[in-house]
């Protein structure tokens, strides 16, 4: 006997309140209206444009830097027999910015549900993850930095399996 | 009366949903009004969600995903329905007196009992009803609300603990 049967069995013998007639003859309507018709609405998947564009815009800027990086390091013609001179501060150009991290940072992560996706056989569950991601470029010869920061957003579907 | 486990099998099998509905929807309804206050309401939320369950016949042995369905919707209803959200906090603040009740009351005890119930925090709240009154394992539990089995069998001893201790003041 746990410490709480006594406060269990009260609250058993509460009886919840019995729902109305009506909703017994509207689940039958429901059942009985064609699948796709009547108010059961798949949740549609929703790109969020502004996301997607930040994402194109820092992959652009990746892009350019990158670039921007071939072309400044474009080697002269090389020596025979020279083994290539190690990137040392002095031989890295005073303006070319070398990749130095890479950060994101989950601020946010949402539990959406359960979806009913066409086609699966079986339950999903929705998670959406806000994050931040950040890139950093820098020139160890001069520390001048850059840094590009964008939001990102990530929807994921989970199978839900049964027991 | 059929036991529980024989109403479950005619789920699972399909005959007669009406029955196994019939058996539900009480628990179910109360489970809904843990997120809006009107019966009405609730009563929206179940049906929707129980036909969606139906329709895409579900193992209902699987009871775990019949309540996060019904959760689901609800939560769906009031991400839809600022207004309706607005209107809902503002009943939880209102005096309990104004609501629609959730128990057929027969004495003071029970009054009390119910008005206990009201003031827990709504996550140990919701584990009770779904164990007390649905009758659902802390597996299950843990299922419909995406959190452990451990986790959903602390929520329902503080509930209980929290409950007497209101109720029986040292």
């Amino acid at each position: 006997m746990n410490d709480f049967a006594e406060i269990e069995n009260e609250l058993k013998k509460l009886r919840p309140v019995e729902p109305s007639p009506a909703i017994f003859a509207r689940v039958e309507a429901d059942l009985r209206e064609p699948v796709g018709r009547g108010k059961i609405v798949r949740p549609r998947f929703q790109i969020n444009w502004v996301t997607v564009g930040a994402t194109l815009a820092a992959a652009a800027v990746l892009l350019l830097f990158a670039l921007f990086r071939f072309n400044q390091s474009t080697p002269a013609p090389l020596r025979a027999a020279a083994s290539p001179a190690p990137m040392t501060r002095s031989t890295i150009p005073p303006s070319a910015l070398l990749p130095a991290g890479t950060t994101q940072v989950v601020y946010r992560t949402e539990d959406e549900g359960l979806l009913f996706p066409s086609g699966s056989e079986q339950p999903m569950r929705r998670w959406r993850a806000r994050t931040r991601e950040t890139l950093r470029w820098q020139n160890p010869a001069t520390g001048a930095s850059l840094r590009v920061s964008y939001p990102a957003e990530e929807v994921t579907l989970v199978p839900v399996y049964g027991q | 009366m059929k036991d529980r486990e024989e109403v479950m099998d005619n789920v699972a099998a399909h005959e007669d949903w009406k029955e196994c509905f019939s058996r539900l929807a009480p628990g179910l309804v109360l489970f809904a009004r843990q997120w809006v206050h009107s019966v009405a309401d609730a009563e929206d939320i179940v049906q929707d969600a129980f036909v969606k369950f139906w329709r895409r016949q579900h193992d209902v042995g699987n009871r775990g995903l019949l309540y996060a369905t019904v959760r689901s919707t609800a939560l769906d209803l009031i991400r839809r329905d600022s207004r309706r959200a607005r209107r809902e906090r503002e009943a939880s603040r209102e005096d309990n007196h104004t609501a629609e009740p959730q128990f057929y009351i027969e004495d003071d005890s029970q009054r009390a009992l119910a008005a206990a119930l009201d003031r827990l925090p709504h996550e140990q709240r919701e584990v009770l009803v779904m164990k007390i009154w649905n009758e659902l394992t802390f597996a299950e539990i843990g299922d419909a609300l995406a959190i452990s089995q451990n986790t959903a069998a602390s929520r329902y001893r503080y509930a209980l603990a929290a409950l007497k201790k209101d109720l029986l003041p040292q």
